[in-house]
Parts: C-alpha cells; structure tokens; sequence
C-alpha cells in the first residue's frame, strides 16, 4: 500500500494539469494511467483553440504543436463554404502523443509521481467512505490510499461512476467517431468541417498537420444508427483531393456532447475534464475544458488539504466556480447542437448560402437572434427547428 | 452469453465501455474485457462502437 495527499486516475490532459497543478500547491500525488505509453493511442482531433491556457503561462515545446491554424472553413452539403479567422478559431493542431506526455513531465517536474501501466479497479473504502484507489500496477494488486481520490479517466469514468457521479454517457448525447492521420492531403492552414448527411447529426472534419498531412475524421450520433468508418470511408472516395491520401494512423473514440454531470464531487472525489463531461457539444473538443477544470479543481483541493476537509462541501467550490466560468457558454452550445441536429442538407445550403461570416461568428458566440430572424425571413420552413434559439 | 468483440476490427478506443450501463466492459491497454456476469446484452455498446467491433450472440430459436 502506498499513501498521498491525492491519487488520479488518468494522466490525460486532466489528470496530468491537475498533478502539477496539486504538487506545486505542496500536495503529494501520484497519477495513474492504464496506458504503457502516455497519449497513445490517441482518440483526438487534436485541434485546440490558441487562448486554450486561459491567460497562464504555459509555453508549450515547438514539437507538441503539429501545425499553427489561421481560421476555420464551414462547407454546407453543396460546397459552399463561410470562413471564419476571428481570434476563437485561430490556434493549433497538437501533436497529443507528445503534448500528453509533456503534460505528464511538467507533473513529475513539479514533485508529482507518475505511473503508467497501472489500472484502476475500483474505489478503496474505509468505514463507507472513499479512501483511495484499488489497482492493478505492472501485474500486481496494489492499494493506493488517499483522502481525495480524483476521476481524470475520460469518457470511460467508471470510478466516476462507483462514486455516484452520473458520467454514463447514453446513445443520443455521444458522437462515435473514426479518424485517419493520412498523407497527400493538400492543405491550408485552415480547419476544415463539413456538415450535412455525410455525417448524420455530426460532422466531417479536416485538420491539417502539415502542408500534406491532416487528421481527416468523422463523428456521427451515437442514436443516428450510423456507421462512422463506412461513412468516412465514403466521403474520402467521393472527394477528388482525397485521391492519393494514404493512411498513416487509425484513430477513433467516442465523446460526449451532451450537458456536463450534474455533480462533479462527492466526499473524498472529484470529477475532472472529459469524465465530468466537460466538452463543448457542438465541435466535441475538450482538451482546454479539460485543463481549465483541472486547475480549478487543484486550488480548491489545495485549499481542502490545508484544512484536513475533503467533504462534499468544500470541494464543492470548485463545481460552482467551474459552473460559473463555463455553464452558461455550453448551455448555448448545446441548445445549438439541438438545431444543428434538426437541419436536413438543404437546410444546410440554404443556411450557409444566405449568411457570411459575422453572422456565423454570432452563432457561433451565442448571439442567436439575429441570424435566426434573417435565415427564417428567407426559409420559414425553418422556423420550427430554430424557434429553440429564440427562447 | 454475452456480447462478442472481434479483434482484429477493435482500435481500442474505449466507446464500448464508456456506455455500458451495467460496466461490464474493461479495456486493458489492447483488449477489451467482458465480464460475462454483468453484461445484460442490451446491445447499447454494440451501437456505440465505431469499428463495429461488437455484436451480440444469435438467439437460437425454437
Ligand atoms: C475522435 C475524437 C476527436 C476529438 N477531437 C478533439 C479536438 O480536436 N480537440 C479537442 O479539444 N478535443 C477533442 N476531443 C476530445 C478530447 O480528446 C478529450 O476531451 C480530452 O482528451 C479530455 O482529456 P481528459 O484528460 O479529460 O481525458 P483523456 O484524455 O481521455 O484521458 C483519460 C485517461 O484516463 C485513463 N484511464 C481511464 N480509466 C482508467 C482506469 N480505470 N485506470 C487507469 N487509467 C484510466 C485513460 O487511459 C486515459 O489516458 C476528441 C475526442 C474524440 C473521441
Ligand atoms: S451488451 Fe449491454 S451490458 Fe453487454 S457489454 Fe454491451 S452495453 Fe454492456
Ligand atoms: S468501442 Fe469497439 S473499437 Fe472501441 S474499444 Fe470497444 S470494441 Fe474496440
């Protein structure tokens, strides 16, 4: 049996950003992850927006960062396109092999301990309460004991889940998603999404790594009854770009798109990132969500440390100041990935033949009504999908 | 009885276990696990699975 001020499970970009995070404020901590190598396999996109450090420093090595984005293309069904270069679109695609593993060295650089190949198995209680973590480590059973036990486990969060933590992801709100790293893919610096039927209720996506190489992918509804490599498969052999792209990595997962739990902390747990279903609805993208909360989550951990108090209660600070930065932002994404869902290909046509790109920027935003009364004056048909945003 | 994982199709990506609502799905770094116990066969994961990697035994009839 080992002992720590707090043990995570999971040493993505949560449970690393919160190791550091927790060592640097005197904790000890010991992060777990199944995996033998950290940030592989990747189940990721790898795109993330460039203010994803919310204002701290944290100067990432040249070779976590694949390419540099200028802006984001939109493609209705029909080809055409919207670009968007505002300051919310502008950032990079990672290479998240090596930035997890970064994130994993800034831990250990700041006193956390680190263990890969180590498996979580269940909750460790004592007297009723959660005491720590049950584990199978290189083979062997171990117990690591904890007053904080923290769920950085990603979508799978079954500890999460032991805990009491609503983090069972349903059908409707995940997207189930395949993705091939390719090579002789022309590219801009420019994400690409394509909407419409190709991808039911989800997206086909394009994020250039390099002047030839992309991560081109798919999610669809996990209810749309789809099959997402099939699909992507599809779209590939349809486009004349695709013709000489050859596939270099296979990538898949599933993500929440759905509301975040509705309690991220019991006594002795926290939920963080992508396990607490912090992800934005509309593109599926949690890596900056995800190390955001974990920060949040280790100043109130700290803070409970030093009082000797993991209850419910003070951990719970960290929920209502999470909620407070983020809730009503994803509230709106949401209720736009409702619509989005609704739009048939025409819909999608029309939509992006008649508006530029301010208005999409305010959607995009949350700033729905002014494109709603626009797009509904030219397609009232639409109206009944959209009346949503009005609310 | 319980749901079936083909291997050679699975990318180990974890979708299946994060919806089983009975968790009777484990990845071990390259393997999923079922633990035949638990799992109800509702087919939930079978959905779910990008790689169609998954499915449920046939009910012999009669
Ligand atoms: C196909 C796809 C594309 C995506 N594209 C993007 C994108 O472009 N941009 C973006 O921002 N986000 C994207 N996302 C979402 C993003 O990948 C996640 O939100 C992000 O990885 C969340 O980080 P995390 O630390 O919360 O969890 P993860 O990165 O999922 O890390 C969880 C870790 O916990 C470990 N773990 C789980 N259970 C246990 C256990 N019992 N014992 C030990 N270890 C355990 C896992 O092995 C894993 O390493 C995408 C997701 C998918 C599926
Ligand atoms: S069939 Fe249902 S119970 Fe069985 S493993 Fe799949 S999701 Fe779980
Ligand atoms: S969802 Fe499918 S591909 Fe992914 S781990 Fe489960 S069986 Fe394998």
């Amino acid at each position: 049996m080992e002992e720590y001020d707090a043990v995570v499970v999971g040493a993505g970009p949560a449970g690393t950003t919160f190791a550091a995070e927790a060592a640097s404020r005197g904790m000890s901590v010991v992060v777990i992850d199944k995996k033998k190598e950290l940030g592989s396999p990747v189940r990721c996109g790898e795109g993330i927006g460039i203010d994803f450090s919310s204002g701290r420093k944290l100067e990432l090595p040249r070779s976590c960062i694949a390419s540099d984005i200028e802006g984001a293309l939109m493609f209705s069904p029909n080809g055409k396109s919207i670009k968007l270069t505002t300051p919310q679109t502008k950032g990079h695609v990672l290479e998240r092999k090596i930035f997890d593993k970064f994130l994993a060295m800034e831990a250990g650089r700041k006193g956390a301990h680190i263990l890969p190949r180590t498996m979580a198995t269940g909750l460790l209680k004592e007297n009723g309460k959660i005491a720590g973590v049950k584990a199978v480590s290189f083979g062997e059973e171990i117990e690591f004991k904890a007053p904080l036990v923290v769920s950085a486990e990603g979508m799978e969060a079954k500890l999460a889940r032991e805990a009491g933590i609503d983090a069972l992801a349903t059908l409707y709100d995940v997207d189930t998603c395949y993705e091939y790293e390719m090579v002789n893919v022309p590219c801009e610096p420019f994400i690409e999404i394509y909407f419409g039927s190709a991808a039911p209720r989800g997206y086909v996506w394009v994020f250039p790594k390099g002047k030839d190489v992309a991560n081109v992918g798919i999610g669809v509804g996990g209810s749309s009854g789809a099959d997402p490599k099939k699909c992507l498969d599809e779209w590939i052999a349809r486009n004349p770009r695709m013709k000489k792209a050859e596939i270099i990595e296979v990538k898949a997962g599933i993500i929440s798109v759905g509301a975040p739990v509705k309690k991220m902390v019991a006594d002795n747990f926290m939920a963080v990132g992508t396990s607490a279903h912090q992800v934005d609805p509309v593109h599926g993208g949690g890596i900056a969500l995800a190390m955001k909360a974990a920060r949040i989550a280790a100043e109130v951990a700290a803070k409970a440390h030093s009082a000797r108090d993991f209850s419910e209660k003070t951990l719970s600070a960290y929920e209502t100041q999470w909620r407070a930065a983020e809730s009503r932002k994803l509230e709106k994404r949401l209720l736009l990935r409702k619509v989005l869902e609704k739009l048939s290909d025409d819909d999608f046509n029309a939509v992006i033949g008649m508006i530029d790109s301010q208005d999409l920027e305010k959607l995009l935003s949350g700033d729905f009504k002014p494109i709603v009364t626009k797009v509904v004056a030219k397609r009232p048909s639409i109206l009944k999908v959209a009346t949503a945003l009005l609310g | 009885m319980a749901v079936r994982v083909d291997g050679s199709k699975c990318v180990y990506c974890a979708g299946c276990v994060s919806v089983c609502p009975f968790l009777a799905l484990t990845l071990n770094e390259v393997k999923i696990i079922v633990d035949e116990k638990k799992c109800t066969e509702c087919g939930t994961c079978v959905k779910a699975c990008p790689a169609k990697a998954l499915s449920l035994p046939k009910k012999i009839s009669g």
